[in-house]
């Protein structure tokens, strides 16, 4: 995904004056990224919005104390990511996640059948996406993956290994497997 | 060595792994072949369309922020009251010494709580749109005020002193302040 994602100092300096018009700029700027983290890391489109609502709502209120020595897009990305991840583990408290992606099959396709990219990526349980795009995608390292989930980085490291090996046997092709 | 597994290659492609698995990867045309694919799988991954949202979450937000403003200055004006009100009590008591002033006191105040509790209710009416689309926890917690300010409303109903009228009231508006919060963050949500 290539987007510009630099924004003009004035423009932050405007937003955390509570300017309406700068904060909406930046929501503009930022939709997407945010929607697109949200949703590749969620199941539900419904879900993805409503993160990068909150998303939204926490940039707005915190603003103030966004001091530049990063970038803004990684201040907003680890907001989004957090909201993400905060959906993720009430969802697990309602759901045995794993046990759905067994039981349902959605993640097993015939054998021979290879599914698209997207499509497998689709099929992981919604902690394996986190995993597998925060690290392989957004350049995460193990370590502030498990700071995030408030896991190990052996269950980051251990998440990222499975969902690759699911993803190469539903992917098939070169990916077929040698282990 | 046998073949490499899953977590070798994902630390052969982070730069790490034994001496023995890179050796490997290098003899073994499947597990070479299993790597390359891990290499593309990652750059397949970052190079997918951005998924865009349906619909424009700025008004939401922003009618969500606009919100807390209200709330804020609610519950300014609220407390400057109740300090003004503090303050004529207290110098009614000074002047008058308790008596029948203080009785006149609490009567302004009820009245101030009475007039506050009405407006927020009329506030969560205007806001109540969606019938129902919470969370279980927002739900929950909208439940648990509802039933505090019912049982509020009956001790209310079953009181004739004004101390006791007054810190009813005032718990009334405390609780349907913290039922807006809830209700209106939720509908600002589902409500675009």
């Amino acid at each position: 995904m290539t987007l510009s994602l630099a924004v003009p100092d004035i423009l932050v300096a405007r937003a955390k004056a509570g300017d309406e018009e700068a904060l909406e700029a930046l929501y503009r700027a930022f939709e997407t990224p945010v929607y697109n983290l949200a949703r590749r890391m969620l199941r539900h489109s419904e879900d993805a919005e409503d993160v990068l609502q909150e998303t939204f709502l926490e940039v707005v209120r915190s603003i103030g104390r966004y001091r530049g020595d990063g970038s803004l897009w990684g201040w907003i990305r680890q907001i989004a990511a957090s909201k993400a991840l905060m959906r993720i583990r009430r969802e697990q408290v309602r759901t045995t996640e794993e046990l759905l992606e067994d039981t349902t099959g959605r993640a097993a396709p015939p054998v021979g059948l290879a599914l698209d990219l997207e499509r497998a990526f689709e099929s992981l349980s919604e902690t394996s996406r986190a995993v597998v795009w925060l690290y392989d995608v957004e350049g995460y390292t193990h370590e502030e993956i498990a700071e995030l989930m408030g896991k190990t980085v052996s269950f980051s490291k251990s998440q990222l290994a499975r969902a690759h090996a699911r993803l190469r046997r539903q992917l098939g092709g070169a990916d077929g497997g040698t282990t | 060595m046998t073949h490499c597994t899953m977590e070798d290659l994902l630390d052969l492609r982070a730069g790490e792994g034994s001496v023995a698995a890179r050796r490997h990867v290098t003899a073994c045309a499947a597990c070479g072949a299993d790597l390359e694919a891990l290499h593309q799988r990652a750059a397949q991954l970052r190079a997918l369309p951005p998924r865009r949202p349906s619909r424009d979450r700025w008004p939401a937000v922003r009618e969500t922020l606009a919100a807390e403003r209200r709330l804020g200055r609610r519950r300014l004006a609220w407390r400057l009251a109740g300090l003004a009100a503090a303050a004529g009590l207290f110098g009614i008591v000074v002047l008058r010494g308790v008596g029948p002033g203080a009785s006149e006191a609490y009567g302004d105040e009820i009245a101030l709580a009475k007039q506050e509790s009405a407006a927020i209710e009329e506030r969560l009416g205007a806001y109540d749109v969606s019938g129902g689309v919470m969370s279980g926890r927002e739900a929950a917690l909208a439940v648990e005020l509802e039933d505090r300010i019912a049982v509020i409303d009956g001790a209310l109903a079953q009181t004739a002193r004004e101390a006791e009228l007054l810190d009813l009231w005032q718990r009334r508006v405390d609780l349907m302040e913290q039922l807006f919060e809830v209700r209106v963050s939720r509908t600002a949500y589902v409500a675009f």
